[in-house]
């Protein structure tokens, strides 16, 4: 009996003893691995699986890391909008003109891809034009805003104009975004895959380009395993000479070690094991004695970019009541998210969908506001608002409510707000909304489910209400772009049988029902195609109006594109407040891009 | 009876361990409605004077949800206790005394589900259960996969009472089937009955704990838990962060009503337990 005690007390102990070592070695890793830590840049939070392929032509979602998404080291966009001044800056290309029939951009002569053929027209138009030739290419959507590409020659410069497609989307906003989010392959290389493959798009995906991938950005792929992938710099990178002044990018390797847990973001970050992220880190003020910092040193420390919403299911009753929505807009407590789900990191909330500062500023009307909006966090307000639109609230004996009765003297539904579990931030704000608005008399609960349950209910309308951050990236279409996914009923399907939206998922604005309300659509295809500040001005105020007198949805706060937080014990020299140089992004997206070359090793 | 007690109370582990467990009982039955919690202050701030236990994520005074969260352990370890306890032992009795095909079934039925791991399925039926679980559902849900230990050895003492003299001599005088079983088998066996049942309730607790601490646990107002107050404190990383007071105080409080019915029921073996009598 005790030597078989014995026996699994020491199996216990030594497989104890070797996962404390195994975990040991890991951290130890990156010492060995022959990237000496003062020239590489660790940076995280843009992949969390394996990565698999590094093929551009890929669903982005699938793609690893820098070929996915918007990053600008490997791949290059013809251009980069910086979110700070508003400015498109040039990389691949350099904005000449924009207006309603056509946007028009010059090549740079010198671009070239890392096998050091020239970057020119071909390129641009075989990802631009890969949607004709094969319709599920994941770009096949821009024909729907470009109808054609022209090319000629300016003073031995090539001038590339894409056309406003007038029966489409007649859209040139967006087509200023589609400069930075679309990156230039090259195409020698993608038309060589595919002839090799008898033009079959489907095996050509199933490259990997892990090896040696022809890339036109300052680094390109050195090594990638299941914890980390390794940027190596190009020294020969054309855009040295002509866009930062022959310098090269400082850090000579980037490294994205890949974490599956969001608080190694902050462990590491606090080490100095990693340099920067992009994640949510609560009560950041707190970790600035390890040397990490942020744009602003005071709330709200990050720079406002994108709104959180509270989507509504506006086809279910009580939701499809404008009052009802209008109540629970007015009874949510801001503050009180802002300052104990958000540690502090929202400026003050201002009602609508046009944010009171930065560049959107110029739009934000605070007089038409005040008119048409309910008052923000007042309880008293919403009590009433409710009471005189018939709705009634049982509460017992501690308060607590029982249920609550609508007009028709019908007893409400408890509505349950959905939210990824585990998503603490957001948890956090659903519990305080669902406590706020059961202190109104609003039946409504938590409903965190599993994330797989969570992204398909959201086009399908399958929710009461769900918590939602919709993909409007901080571009130069703001915040036209934030009406439509929000406003736009070009779409419209009723919610069940596989009818899916992209926008808009809370159904509001039927076109087919008898209250549609078209002057939305009509201002929403409208605004892109002014360019007159003051009547854009009078545009968007409209639109704003529309949305706080109808409430779709409801914006629970506002917080930066991304939460960029940086250490200063490896490298210093990153932008801030008082050092504006690039936008408060990752040296990765956009021009944050530009810092890459700012940075200095610390001392 | 008197006896049993006097015996008990001479036993070191039982007097700690009731004092334990009746200390714990008081809080949660009144501690939720003596103590009146601080107001709402900033998330995660350290204990002082007005929060004696610091706040949690959302700024609320954790003695408070201490106590109302012991209150729902309880209730979730008692509930699952009963229900445990209560099927097992009548699955028990009656496979063992009636023996026969219906002790092949329902031994049949007893064997499953040990041999289903019933953390699984608690965690299967609780995840496919996504909208409002509450307490109860959570309760029953435990109840209803613990029990088989129990039913196997309630059978098997219930088995070998079969046989006896005083069961013979009942029959003889017609008394049925169920007045045999719960007149003369079941106060045989009441000691032994209690017992699992107080280690029914330990393991109720734990494993409501269990399954909260990964998410799974009750939800919807008041639906605060031992368990409850650990997971938020995970997904808010207090560990990472060094909130102490977010994990520790309610890992003590578990561990101590745990203990306690430990305490309990070893001492109590050793008093009814004719061979462990001093």
């Amino acid at each position: 009996m005790n030597f078989s005690k014995t026996v699994v007390f020491s199996v216990f102990t030594l497989s104890l003893a070797l996962l404390i070592s195994c975990g040991d070695e890991k951290k130890g890793e990156s010492r060995s691995t022959g990237y000496p830590r003062s020239e590489t840049l660790y940076l995280a939070g843009s992949q969390w699986g394996d990565p698999n392929t590094f093929n551009p032509l890929i669903e982005p979602w699938l793609v690893a890391w820098p070929a996915n998404d918007r990053f600008n080291l490997m791949y290059e966009p013809l251009t980069a909008y910086n979110s700070l001044t508003g400015v498109t800056e040039p990389i691949l290309g350099t904005l000449i003109s924009y207006d309603t029939e056509k946007v028009v951009v010059d090549i740079q002569p010198e671009a070239k891809w890392s096998d050091g053929v020239s970057v020119t027209s071909t390129d641009v138009k075989f990802i631009y034009e890969l949607g004709k030739r094969f319709p599920q290419a994941t770009v096949a959507y821009v024909g729907e805003f470009v109808s054609e590409i022209k090319v000629d020659t300016v003073d031995n410069v090539e001038r590339v104009s894409f056309m406003v497609n007038k029966e489409g989307r007649n859209n040139p906003l967006a087509i200023l975004d589609q400069l930075q989010a679309i990156r230039i392959v090259p195409a020698h290389i993608f038309e060589k895959h595919l002839a090799e493959n008898n033009n079959n798009f489907d095996e050509v995906k199933k490259i990997k380009c892990d090896k040696d991938p022809v890339v036109s950005g300052p680094y390109t792929l050195a090594h990638y395993n299941n914890e980390r992938i390794v940027l190596q710099r190009r020294d020969d990178y054309w855009g040295n000479k002509v866009l930062h002044e022959g310098k090269l990018p400082v850090p000579r390797f980037i490294i994205h070690p890949i974490y599956k847990n969001n608080d190694h973001f902050a462990i590491n970050l606090q080490k100095g094991a990693l340099d920067a992220s992009m994640n949510f880190i609560p009560r950041i003020q707190e970790k600035r004695k390890d040397g990490v910092s942020t744009w602003y040193d005071a709330p709200p420390y990050f720079v406002p970019g994108s709104m959180h919403f509270l989507y509504l299911n506006n086809t279910k009753a009580p939701l499809n009541d404008r009052n009802f929505r209008r109540a629970m807009a007015a009874a949510i407590d801001y503050a009180a998210i802002n300052r104990l789900a958000l540690s502090n990191y929202m400026g003050e909330i201002k009602p609508g969908l046009i944010m009171p500062d930065g560049l959107e500023k110029k739009y934000y009307n605070a007089e038409e506001v005040a008119k048409h909006s309910v008052p923000l966090g007042d309880r008293e307000y919403a009590k009433n608002l409710l009471e005189k639109s018939g709705y009634k609230s049982v509460f017992d004996n501690n308060g607590n409510l029982r249920h609550s009765i609508g007009p028709n003297g019908d007893t409400l539904p408890t509505l349950l707000i959905r939210a990824p579990a585990g998503w603490s931030d957001w948890e956090a704000i659903v519990n305080l909304v669902v406590r706020q608005l059961r202190a109104v008399g609003i039946d409504v609960r938590e409903g965190f489910v599993d994330g797989s349950q969570y992204w398909p209910s959201l086009p399908s309308g399958n929710f009461d209400m769900i918590m939602r951050k919709p993909p409007v990236a901080v571009t130069a279409s703001l915040p036209w772009n934030r009406f439509n996914a929000v406003m736009s009923s070009r779409n419209w399907r009723p919610v069940g049988d596989g009818n899916f939206m992209n926008e808009n998922e809370g159904r509001y604005n039927n076109p087919n029902a008898p209250g549609y309300n078209k002057r939305v659509d009509d201002l929403l295809d409208l605004i892109p195609l002014i360019t007159d500040e003051e009547e854009l001005k009078a545009a968007y105020a409209e639109l704003n109006n529309i949305f706080l007198e109808d409430q779709p949805v409801i914006p629970v706060c506002h917080l930066p594109e991304e939460y960029y937080q940086f250490s200063t014990k490896v490298w210093t020299g990153w932008p801030t407040e008082k050092n504006p140089f690039a936008p408060p992004q990752l040296p990765w997206v956009g021009s944050g891009i530009n810092t890459l070359w700012r940075l200095q090793p610390a001392k | 009876m008197l006896k049993l007690l006097k015996n008990l109370i001479k036993e070191p582990m039982f007097v700690i361990g009731s004092f334990l467990f009746l200390t714990t009982i008081l809080a949660g039955l009144l501690g939720p409605s003596l103590y009146s919690a601080a107001p709402d202050g900033m998330s995660y701030e350290s204990p002082s004077a007005t929060y004696l236990l610091g706040t949690d994520n959302l700024g609320q005074d954790y003695v408070a949800l201490l106590l109302r969260g012991l209150q729902n352990s309880l209730f979730v370890g008692f509930m699952a206790g009963i229900i445990a306890t209560t099927i097992g032992t009548m699955v028990g009795l009656f496979a063992g005394f009636k023996g026969g095909l219906l002790d092949d079934i329902l031994n049949m039925f007893t064997n499953l589900f040990i041999v289903i791991p019933s953390f699984v399925v608690l965690v299967l039926v609780s995840a496919s259960w996504p909208e409002g679980r509450s307490l109860t559902l959570i309760a029953f849900l435990i109840g209803f996969t613990t029990w088989p230990w129990t039913a196997r050895s309630v059978r098997a003492q219930a088995a070998s009472l079969r046989g006896r003299d005083h069961i013979s001599l009942a029959r003889i005088n017609g008394a049925s089937n169920l007045q045999i079983i719960f007149k003369h088998i079941l106060p045989y066996l009441a000691s032994y009955v209690f017992m699992v049942f107080i280690m029914q309730v330990a393991s109720g607790i734990l494993s409501e704990s269990a399954i909260s601490m990964i998410g799974l646990g009750p939800i919807g107002e008041g639906a605060t838990s031992l368990g409850v107050i650990l997971n938020t404190a995970k997904n808010n990383s207090a560990i990472t962060y060094g909130y102490w007071w977010g994990i520790f105080p309610a890992a003590i409080v578990i561990t101590i009503i745990v203990f306690a019915l430990y305490l309990l029921n070893n001492s109590m073996e050793g008093v009814f337990n004719p061979r462990l009598r001093k």
